[in-house]
């Protein structure tokens, strides 16, 4: 394990201020309700105006459609978005990890069909991995895709998919064979599956603000062309995992709290602030300048063709809990009865914040299992 | 913008020299002897102390970025001697007056002194008070001390056998001893304005954090080793969850305390990293306080002892964590800067540093 430090060039500079410049101009303070990180709104016309300028899906090949750029220009446009709590809801799964496996592992008919329209921010895609009998232990899912003429026939049901009633596509991870001797892994394939198909049925599963963010999907004999596997049928596993390390270590698994806390400086502007509140501040910007430096050296290790796996499970697990101690800070500081109608903007954030935080460090895989990741990691195991 | 590396050759015999010269039971000795007079010798042959140093002043050349290379694995290794007063602190203020730089270890006053009468008369000094928690003043032969005088800033460099010199330990025994002086009178020279209290503090913090992150990354290692081989109920305790949750949490305070000294230093180096150093101390002093519980737990009761050497770390650790400047002094410093800068200036300042200052 090693993280080196980095800086950016000046032609990652430029990009920096390009996209600080465009935030200004698209989304000016005080112009529109900032979002928590990446549990941002769907606007798709704001994806597609980022897309114009090349930042959706920047880093897949100019051929598909993409920018040609690295994983450290993606984190530079990614952070600014975050922390200026843009809607970057609608190109947000596809930008970052699906596109990518779309690369990796599918045809050439897939990549001309769907990478150019992700690179347009025109496709909203849905994470189809966690069933109702499978969170952690992924790797037992039961939804079964079964040999029908030209395609394959789906029953089963997915959970928890963020954003099913509002998005286009469906990567599931489907069981298309028998589980074979115990082993877990085989028999597993990737999918994607039209949200809008016959026999798929979304129901909302109301968050625990009344919010809708998450669904139930099941699938009644659900029809699915062979074109739609990605991959070799029975390598879904081991894509998967790709898939999740594309993932784990970026800015969206620290930034979450980030405009909540500028704007408690925003709207303080006019009364000095407590000794303590200030205190607080350095040590929470302390602490960002440290998390930062280490994300983007994984992002920097990436761009040198390695597979930072330990690394960025490190920094997930580092960083969601921060988002939480930053939270758990401003309320242990800051004597407020939070309401969710205040007309106070930061009262607004902060209530969202504690009530829908608990989810950070569950999310794409609980810190319980990113730990034992990272210690077989240390110990020198296998992963 | 240029790019700072270390010179590798460097890290190469850092390693080589303290690991054949810091065993546990020569760490222990030179704690219960009070000084180390052969691996200061071994440390001195290489040139260490002097790094970063003008060689017309007797120094090594070299970067300061170099120089808190060697310091990071003086932390990792423990190594018993004054490398940070000798060198980028001592060494750096004698250097900067334009004083050549003795042979012998060289000390400063962390706390510049504030009992202190420093009377200018002609081409002297007469210091009169005292100073506590002076490094390694029994062994020094040159106390540097930094000093104000009408708008000016300079350095007296007085001989550590006119002082009277009462030894005393840091919680990890490292000396940090009494000295009073009783009308010393020794000879003085003019730094630049930029060299003050303020920037000095600064610097010593920075010799802080990059011993610290040594220390943390070592024992975050120590831990890993030693739970593989300790076994409970048929298998290495590593294999426990709960134990596991020590180890990642000790590996992301050594990385995160790393990260931010290497940064750090860097902009130093540049010049300036004012913000950088003082983020890095609150890093290293939080990453301090949780990585030594983690690995403390980690390790039981063999933690406890003297005969295990986990405690050179932690103990060092639990002391540096409270030189120059603990976790309320530097979250002040930063929060007020950060306050500052308004709200849309909050995330430049993490990403810019010092630079867009
Ligand atoms: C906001 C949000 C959005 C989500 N969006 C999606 C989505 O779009 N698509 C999707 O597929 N999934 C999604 N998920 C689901 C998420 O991936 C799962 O919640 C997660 O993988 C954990 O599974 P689980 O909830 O079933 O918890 P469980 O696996 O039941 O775990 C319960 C507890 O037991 C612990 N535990 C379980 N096994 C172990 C073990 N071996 N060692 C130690 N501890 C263990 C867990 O860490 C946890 O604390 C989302 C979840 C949230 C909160």
């Amino acid at each position: 394990m090693r993280f080196n430090p980095t800086e950016l060039s000046s032609s990652e500079l430029a990009l920096q201020t390009e996209v600080r410049q465009f935030l200004k101009t698209e989304l000016a303070p005080g112009t529109h309700e900032p979002c928590l990180g990446m549990a941002a709104r769907k606007d798709k016309s704001f994806s597609m105006k980022m897309a114009e300028r090349g930042w959706v899906g920047m880093a897949l090949p100019k051929a598909w459609g993409g920018s040609d750029r690295t994983a450290v220009d993606r984190f530079i446009v990614v952070e600014e978005m975050l922390r200026w709590g843009a809607p970057v809801g609608h190109h947000w799964v596809a930008d970052r990890q699906t596109g990518s496996v779309i690369l990796k592992f599918g045809t050439d008919e897939q990549r001309k069909r769907f990478l150019p329209a992700i690179c347009r921010g025109e496709l909203g895609f849905s994470i189809g991995m966690s069933e109702p009998d499978s969170g952690s232990d992924l790797a037992s899912v039961s939804t079964r895709a079964e040999r029908a003429t030209g395609g394959w026939l789906i029953n089963g049901t997915k959970i928890w998919t963020s954003g099913a009633h509002e998005n286009d596509w469906f990567v599931c991870l489907l069981r298309t064979s028998a589980m074979e001797d115990g082993n877990k892994h085989a028999g597993l394939s990737q999918i994607l599956i039209d949200l809008q198909s016959d026999g798929l049925e979304i129901s909302p599963i109301p968050f625990l603000d009344g919010s809708h963010h998450f669904n139930e999907v099941t699938f009644n004999d659900v029809f699915v062309p062979d074109e739609n596997v990605v991959g070799d049928v029975g390598m879904g596993w081991h894509q998967n995992t790709t898939e999740m390390a594309y993932e784990r270590g970026g800015p969206d698994r620290w930034l979450s709290p980030f405009s909540t806390i500028e704007q408690l400086l925003r709207e303080a502007k006019d009364t000095p602030l407590e000794q303590s509140v200030q205190s607080l501040f350095g040590e929470l910007i302390a602490r960002y300048w440290g998390i930062r430096n280490l994300s983007l050296s994984v992002a920097r290790l990436i761009d040198s063709g390695e597979a930072p796996s330990i690394e960025s499970s490190l920094v997930k697990e580092m960083g969601t809990r921060f988002e939480q101690e930053v939270i758990e800070k401003l309320v242990q500081l800051i004597e407020l009865e939070y309401s969710p109608d205040s007309h106070s903007l930061f009262e607004r954030m902060l209530s969202q914040c504690i009530v829908t935080f608990p989810g950070n460090t569950i999310r794409g895989g609980t810190i319980e299992i990113l730990r034992s990741v990272a210690a077989k990691g240390l110990q020198g195991l296998p992963v | 913008m240029s790019k700072l590396i270390v010179d590798e050759l460097i890290t190469q015999t850092a390693n080589r020299l303290f690991s054949e010269i810091c065993s546990h039971e020569a760490i222990q000795n030179a704690e219960t002897v009070g000084e180390a007079p052969e691996i200061w010798a071994a440390y001195t042959e290489t040139g260490f102390p002097w790094i970063s140093i003008d060689e017309n002043l007797g120094g090594s050349g070299g970067t300061l970025l170099d120089a808190l290379e060697v310091l990071r694995l003086v932390g990792y290794y423990a190594v018993p001697v004054p490398a940070a007063e000798t060198g980028i602190l001592g060494g750096w203020l004698l250097s900067e007056a334009g004083f050549q730089v003795p042979e012998g270890i060289v000390t400063v006053l962390p706390d510049q002194g504030p009992d202190l009468a420093i009377k200018v008369d002609g081409s002297q000094v007469s210091i009169t008070g005292s100073a506590i928690r002076v490094p390694w003043a029994r062994s020094a032969e040159i106390i540097a001390i930094l000093f104000h005088d009408n708008g000016n800033n300079y350095v007296a460099s007085v001989q550590a056998s006119d002082c009277a010199i009462t030894p005393m330990t840091n919680m990890a025994g490292e000396p940090r001893d009494t000295v009073r002086f009783d009308g010393v009178v020794c000879s003085y020279a003019e730094v630049s304005k930029a060299i003050d209290s303020q920037s000095f503090r600064f610097r010593g913090a920075l010799s802080r954090v990059a011993l610290m992150a040594g220390a943390i990354e070592k024992m975050s290692q120590m831990t890993v080793s030693y739970t593989n081989d300790r076994v409970q109920f048929g298998r290495p305790v590593a294999r426990f969850q709960a134990v596991q949750q020590h180890l990642v949490w000790a590996a992301q305070d050594a990385a995160l305390s790393r990260m931010a000294a290497e940064s750090a230093a860097i902009e130093a180096t540049r010049g300036n990293g004012a913000f950088e150093i003082a983020s890095a101390k609150l890093i290293a002093n939080q990453a301090a306080s949780r990585a030594t519980k983690a690995c403390h737990q980690a390790h039981g009761a063999m933690g406890m002892t003297q005969e295990y050497p986990l405690h050179h770390y932690s103990r060092r650790l639990w002391s540096w964590r409270k030189e120059y400047g603990g976790d309320a002094e530097w979250s002040q410093w930063i929060g007020q800067l950060a306050v500052a800068q308004g709200a849309d200036g909050l995330y430049p300042l993490i990403t810019g540093g010092s630079r867009v200052l």
